[in-house]
């Protein structure tokens, strides 16, 4: 089997890193020295991807990132297309803006992960960003449409003012997700507090989530249990202080 | 050709190019399952009069389905690409959508052609539905009393066959439905193929047209009813008093090639005197299963 591309970092980065266009549109077509001259933007010099890692592989759509990329902003920026996974950490606004593919950060990812960058509206408008640790503050802020999955907690204001799309968290979300959302989907697996600007519906199996968290389970390996499956989630529709279309669903536990 | 003294007359059943969609339907149970799949099959035995050819094709099991519960899958055929859109929208609208516990999803994902489905029903929702892309795919959330209804936007079409045939003539009417149930045990679940007709037996075989009305499109088949047997130009054999038809379709030819096979084979038993089938004189479907090809296996 072809694994695709592998991306070695050659030394830990020292400084914050603009992986910003790296991962746009045409990635998974690029050769291995192709590739490697996409621009990285360090604080006063452009490098290339190659100056900071050694790439080996053929391009098959996928490409795996090994290293501590947790001062590397903007990975994944744009993404459109493929499979790019990092096997460790990312620093901030990973996955912002991305319209498609799959980015799988394996361990935690810093603040603002798909939400919109600085100056836009508009956070992630398709694909799915799956953050196998913790993700920081305004994770999926303004997101369109796509899925972010948190594989533990998510800090504050995850989904503030998403658009639409779901944001999906195993653990404990922090204080005021969901908040200003006009028609996003919360799905808290663990403890969230609903802001209070939001307002219990009912309790009920919500028939999308066995094929929502069967996917992620299936395709990623995300810890999906039985129960989240069969067991019975609280409604509560929000923010009522925009269109008042979305939803937190919380994991009723039983 | 005989087969355990069942004579296999030398012709052909002929069928027709139609159009078909595959409908996943699943729920808590399978008592609702069934509830929602009985009710979707319903009248829909020929297009002649019902507009669709529907039947259940085979039963699911939790892990075939999308959902991981238990499932049914349905074919449903019409003559027509624009016919199959809205039968479909009428009837997943009229007895899934209203079925405690149901889902609704797309069992032919491969197929080029898509009609909207779920797009349409979602209008029931009131400006209160919700769609959800997951896998790429778009399925919408319709809020209903129970809670939701989860239906996908569209479903595939494909070109299908319809009318698949074979006729059992038997001594006694006992001896014929005994291997009529014989065939459709055998039948059963086959994959790509429904029965459309009650229990997947018909015992009113049709001809094109009408001795006596210009305005009707088919009318009794006088040559294999035994009661006419003395007044009409009959196809029966002498000891033949009783006929019942079994009508096939399905995804494709060779399915339904496949399903007379194991049906004819289980049909010939005792009381049974021969095996027919009905054609029109190959002029007017695309589509010829010849008998005995099919029983000699050069033809699956």
């Amino acid at each position: 089997m072809n694994d695709g591309l592998t991306a070695r970092l050659k030394s830990p980065l020292s400084e914050p890193a603009d992986f910003a266009e790296v991962l746009p549109l045409g990635w998974p077509q690029l050769a291995a020295r192709d590739l490697a001259e996409r621009p990285v933007y360090l604080a006063d010099e452009r490098v290339s991807l190659g100056d900071l890692f050694e790439i080996q592989g053929t391009p098959v759509g996928r490409i795996r990132f090994e290293g501590d990329l947790s001062a590397a902003v903007h990975f994944g920026v744009g993404l459109a297309e493929g499979e790019v996974t990092v096997d460790g950490d990312v620093g901030s606004q990973a996955g912002s803006g991305m319209s498609g593919g799959a980015l799988v950060i394996e361990g935690n990812a810093g603040p603002r992960a798909g939400a919109a960058p600085p100056g836009f509206k508009r956070g992630m408008s398709g694909g799915e960003l799956i953050v196998r640790g913790s993700a920081g503050v305004e994770a999926g802020a303004s997101m369109r449409r796509g899925l972010l999955a948190i594989g533990r907690s998510a800090g504050e204001r995850t989904g503030l003012g998403m658009i639409a799309g779901t944001v999906v968290v195993f653990g404990a979300s922090g204080a005021d997700t969901g908040l200003w959302s006009k028609r996003g989907s919360v799905v808290a697996l663990g403890r969230i507090t609903p802001p209070v600007t939001y307002r219990y519906a009912c309790t009920y199996q919500p028939p999308h989530l066995r094929l929502q968290l069967g996917r992620l389970k299936a395709r990623y390996g995300l810890p999906v249990q039985r129960r989240y499956l069969t067991g019975q989630y609280r409604r509560y529709s929000g923010d009522l202080a925009e269109l008042a279309k979305g939803e937190i669903l919380e994991w009723a536990a039983k | 050709m005989k087969i355990r003294g069942v004579f296999i007359e030398d012709t052909f059943a002929e069928a027709f190019t139609m159009r078909v969609a595959r409908v996943i339907i699943t729920g808590r149970s399978r008592r609702w399952v069934q509830a929602a799949a009985l009710k979707l099959t319903g009248f829909a035995t020929s297009v002649i009069g019902c507009k669709v050819e529907a039947g259940i094709e085979r039963d699911l099991l939790p892990g075939e389905t999308p959902d991981a519960r238990p499932g049914v899958s349905v074919l449903l055929m019409t003559m027509g690409k624009d016919d199959l859109g809205k039968r479909l929208i009428e009837r997943v609208g009229q007895t899934v959508l209203t079925c405690p516990t149901t889902a609704c999803y797309d069992g032919l994902p491969e197929a080029p052609d898509r009609v909207r489905v779920g797009s349409a029903l979602r209008f029931f929702g009131d400006g209160f539905q919700a769609s959800k892309v997951i896998g790429g795919k778009r399925f919408w959330r319709i809020p209903v009393m129970e809670g939701e209804f989860l239906v996908e936007e569209k479903f595939g079409m494909l070109k299908g066959v319809g009318g698949g045939n074979f006729l059992i003539l038997a001594r006694t009417a006992d001896a014929a439905l005994s291997a009529a149930e014989a065939a459709t045990d055998a039948m059963a679940s086959q994959q790509g193929v429904i029965l459309p007709f009650p229990g997947g037996v018909v015992r009113s075989g049709s001809k094109v047209g009408s001795r006596r009305s210009k305005t009707m499109i088919a009318s009794t088949n006088d040559a294999f009813c035994p009661t006419l047997r003395a007044v009409t130009r009959t196809a029966l054999p002498e000891e033949v008093n009783s006929v019942l038809e079994i009508v096939i379709n399905g995804t494709e030819a060779a399915a339904i090639s496949k399903a007379m096979q194991s049906g004819i084979d289980a049909a010939c038993r005792d009381g049974v005197v021969a095996i027919s089938a009905g054609n029109y004189g190959g002029k007017l479907g695309p589509h010829h299963f010849h008998l005995r090809q099919i029983m000699s296996g050069r033809d699956t």
